[in-house]
């Protein structure tokens, strides 16, 4: 039915070669803000930044692709007649939030009430996403609809620069796991760019930052010392928390938090607010049910807008069969009813100074954007916490993180500024543990959450069964004690382990994480006084699980059991 | 002795981090990684073949001195990140930042830079006044390879050097005998001079290792007597020979505490 998609797809390891752009003009990498429900594209044009507006002169593009007759369009060059034309069944959006996701996460299982088809088998494969087309159900992934968007987005910057676009840093939430940004690379793979850097957003307006203080010396407004910075950024998906060290245009990023918590969260507590019996309503998914939801979100969503900007509103929406919702909605009830959102900032924002052993009163600027950054609430949380009046003034908090993103974009790709604008760097650190399953059940990590990049960190192992010859290498990623809730990576085995008695060979698993944030993971064995190793060392690069990865793990633990284990070898530093 | 001198054989420098992968490059994505073997077989040549002699430990890493504050140490990194980090200098760089990271990590925490000082044979002052009173020469600049010694035993307290040095040498008057005050206080030909001048040729140049060692062994010791016989104060007559039994003691002392 559908023609032959307008886009070509590559094979996920052409995404990551190694052309460090060897840097004419032309090879600046662009920054790219996918954000939940708005994206941004903006570029270095020689002497500042400048974020791109589309030809009806809008710098924010909602992100979204609607899938009508032969061909697909999305949210750049598409004009709504409505904001209601977005809730058809046609249109997919919040790929944000779908992408990298399995059937069985409660994201995904949130994401059923969109005006859209999000079907669950809760089997740990990825979930049913499909689009309404001539009344038909068109499937589709969270990845295609980002490639499709992407299309469009680089179309565009084509168009007004003049030249062809490859290079691309986009930046991401802080808790994506490592598999969601090898589905990120894919999307963007399919729409022929090569991400240079995926950057949490939070960094990305730490660089901004750098620049600005930066400039300020220049100008002999600032002192040029030190400052910490922390970053609070909100979105319709995601929020993230960054702490940063600046001086002397250097962003050292000190701690980073992250959530899947935004916007959407707060709108689907208000939906199910007024209309508590939704998730009954509308779990038919008849195009009757989806014209009602998308009434239904339209008119909570500019409540909520209105809300930041008047002490209250009055929503009427009539969703036919006698169900009429007429309210008054005050900002003290949105607030209660979103308790749990805020109260999670807030311990985000503890955890991430916590970590980042800084005190509150070390904390010289406050940075507060994201498309929530407009919410009272958000504002005074920030300010609470962070134990201040004022919060930082001097951003746009909407083109903050895209700003940032291009500038990294041309610091990466080798430009220099004759005026010292691009005398930046940003230090980055690891938003997650990862290690390996060892010790029983656990988790073990290897490089912790936190540390700066490039790393590289290393544990010995041992067997745990006499003439034990193979060893079962699983790599996890997340914050959690128990392997098991922590994100798969891969797996791999060790072989030609010479055979001993248990607890002498000495296995040595090493991780290595570049700037550009590829993970590879070394693994050899060596017996004690040997000068050389046993067997060849191993080097695999993570991630190397694709789909459906919940089920490898079990598979792992049914085959082999415990016949494969390791234990940490107690530390042989002395003290 | 106080204990924390065990730590004198902690690893050195590129040995405490990731032994086995220490020079191992890191190949590009596309070209097939040719030596899996070879690189697996790193494990005993260490990081100073890849980095070269004046980069052999983490001071000279970041181009501080050693008794620079953290502030000072801060500023270093940030200024040579700029210079080796990836972002700008390539995938080259990506060798030289995993070092200066744990450089940084290790000199920016208060208890790791003291065990990392003791491992590469460098006492805080602290410990020499604190301890024993032992007077330590402190250097000025950056850590060198080699390192200034005046042994006492030979000295004749002529002031030759201290006239030509003062800002590296300085008389003991109670001992009657020179003694190093400041590492490199004075330029390379003023110095020269004055290890060239002495009338019986004490002063040495030695690795910057041993020097913690000698400085200890050379200040006169309290001596055992018997009764009233023998008390008193000795220093060994043999500095660098007392050096050399020192440290076989040390490592014994150390290998029985893993056991």
């Amino acid at each position: 039915m559908a023609a032959e998609p307008a886009y070509t797809v590559a094979s996920d390891s052409e995404t990551t070669g190694e052309e460090k752009s060897s840097s004419p003009l032309s090879e600046i990498s662009i920054g790219i803000d996918i954000g939940t429900s708005q994206c941004s594209i903006a570029v270095w044009n020689g002497s500042q930044v400048e974020v791109l507006k589309n030809t009806r002169n809008q710098k924010l593009m909602r992100s979204y692709v609607t899938f009508k007759s032969d061909f697909p369009s999305g949210g750049v060059s598409n004009q709504l007649a409505h904001e209601y034309d977005m809730l058809t069944g046609a249109t997919i959006f919040n790929m944000k939030r779908l992408i990298g996701r399995l059937d069985t996460d409660s994201v995904v299982h949130a994401s059923k009430n969109l005006p859209f088809l999000v079907q669950t088998l809760n089997i740990g494969v990825r979930p049913f996403i499909a689009a309404l087309v001539n009344n038909m159900w068109r499937s589709t992934t969270p990845e295609e609809v980002l490639a499709i968007f992407l299309i469009e987005l680089r179309a565009m910057a084509e168009v007004q620069l003049k030249r062809p676009v490859r290079n691309v840093v986009l930046t991401i939430p802080v808790s994506f796991s490592r598999f969601q940004l090898s589905r990120i690379e894919r999307a963007c793979a399919m729409a022929g760019l090569h991400v240079l850097r995926l950057m949490p957003e939070p960094t990305a307006v730490a660089l901004l930052y750098a620049q600005q203080q930066q400039q300020a010396v220049h100008e002999n407004m600032g002192s040029g010392s030190e400052k910490n910075a922390l970053i609070f950024n909100m979105g319709a998906g995601y929020c993230d928390v960054a702490v940063t060290a600046t001086a002397g245009g250097v962003s050292q990023i000190k701690a980073l938090a992250g959530f899947t918590l935004g916007g959407e969260d707060m709108l689907q507590n208000i939906m199910h607010h007024l209309l508590p019996e939704m998730d009954n309503l509308f779990s038919s998914h008849g195009i009757e049910e989806i014209r009602k939801i998308g009434l239904l979100r339209v008119a909570t969503q500019d409540a909520i807008h209105k809300l930041s900007f008047q002490p209250s509103v009055q929503i009427n929406v009539d969703l036919g069969n006698g169900i009429q919702i007429c309210k008054v909605l005050d900002r003290n009830e949105f607030e209660a009813v979103n308790q749990k959102v805020f109260e999670k900032c807030a311990s985000l924002i503890g955890q991430c100074l916590r970590e980042a052993k800084v005190e509150v009163e070390d904390v010289n600027d406050v940075i507060l954007v994201g498309g929530c950054s407009y919410i009272p609430k958000i504002k005074s949380i920030l300010t609470s916490v962070c134990k201040r009046g004022e919060l930082y003034a001097e951003m746009n908090p909407l083109e903050a993180a895209v700003c940032g993103a291009a500038l990294e974009g041309a610091v990466a790709s080798g430009i220099n500024d004759p005026f010292g604008s691009l005398d930046l760097l940003t230090i980055q650190a690891t938003p997650l543990n990862i290690g390996i399953r060892a010790d029983g059940n656990s988790f073990v990590p290897i490089v912790q959450r936190n540390t700066t990049m490039p790393a590289r960190r290393e544990l010995i192992f041992t067997t745990v069964h006499d003439n034990q010859t193979e060893a079962l290498i699983i790599v996890y990623e997340g914050d959690e004690t128990v392997e098991e809730t922590n994100h798969l990576l891969g797996y791999f085995k060790i072989t030609g382990i010479p055979p001993a008695p248990k607890g002498i060979p000495e296995i040595n698993v090493c991780m290595d994480i570049d700037a550009s944030n590829v993970l590879r993971v070394f693994a050899g064995v060596i017996m004690p006084g040997a000068q050389h190793p046993a067997a060849p060392f191993m080097e695999v690069r993570m991630p190397t699980v694709d789909d459906g990865h919940g089920w490898c793990a079990e598979a792992l633990h049914r085959t082999y059991g415990s016949t494969l284990d390791l234990i940490t070898v107690q530390k042989k530093v002395q003290k | 002795m106080p204990t924390s001198v065990i730590s004198f054989y902690q690893p050195k420098f590129g040995q405490i981090h990731c032994p086995f992968f220490s020079n191992m490059s890191i190949p590009s994505h596309r070209t097939p990684h040719k030596g899996k073997a070879a690189a697996a077989r790193c494990c005993q040549r260490r990081m100073d073949a890849t980095l070269g002699e004046h980069d052999r430990n983490y001071y000279t890493l970041l181009g501080v001195s050693i008794d620079s504050t953290s502030q000072q140490i801060k500023e270093a990194y940030r200024k040579l990140q700029k210079k080796y980090h990836p972002d700008i200098a390539g995938q080259k760089g990506h060798d030289r930042a995993l070092l200066m990271n744990e450089a940084y990590k290790v000199l920016m925490s208060r208890d790791m830079r003291r065990q990392y000082n003791a491992s590469i044979g460098w006492f805080q002052n602290s410990f020499g006044k604190d301890a024993s009173g032992v007077d330590y020469s402190v250097w000025n600049g950056p850590l060198r390879p080699q390192a200034l010694f005046v042994d006492q035993n030979a000295c004749i307290g002529c002031r030759e050097c201290v006239y030509h040095a003062r800002n590296t040498f300085t008389m003991d008057e109670s001992l009657g005998c020179a003694r190093v005050k400041v590492q490199y206080g004075d330029d390379e030909t003023e110095i020269q001079v004055s290890v060239d001048l002495c009338p019986v040729n004490c002063i040495y140049w030695v690795d910057a290792e041993e020097l913690q060692v000698l400085e200890y062994l050379i200040q006169p010791h309290p001596k055992k007597g018997y009764g009233i016989y023998g008390q008193g104060w000795e220093r060994p007559t043999n500095v660098f020979m007392a050096a050399e039994a020192f440290k076989k003691q040390l490592k014994q002392q150390a290998a029985n505490r893993q056991i």
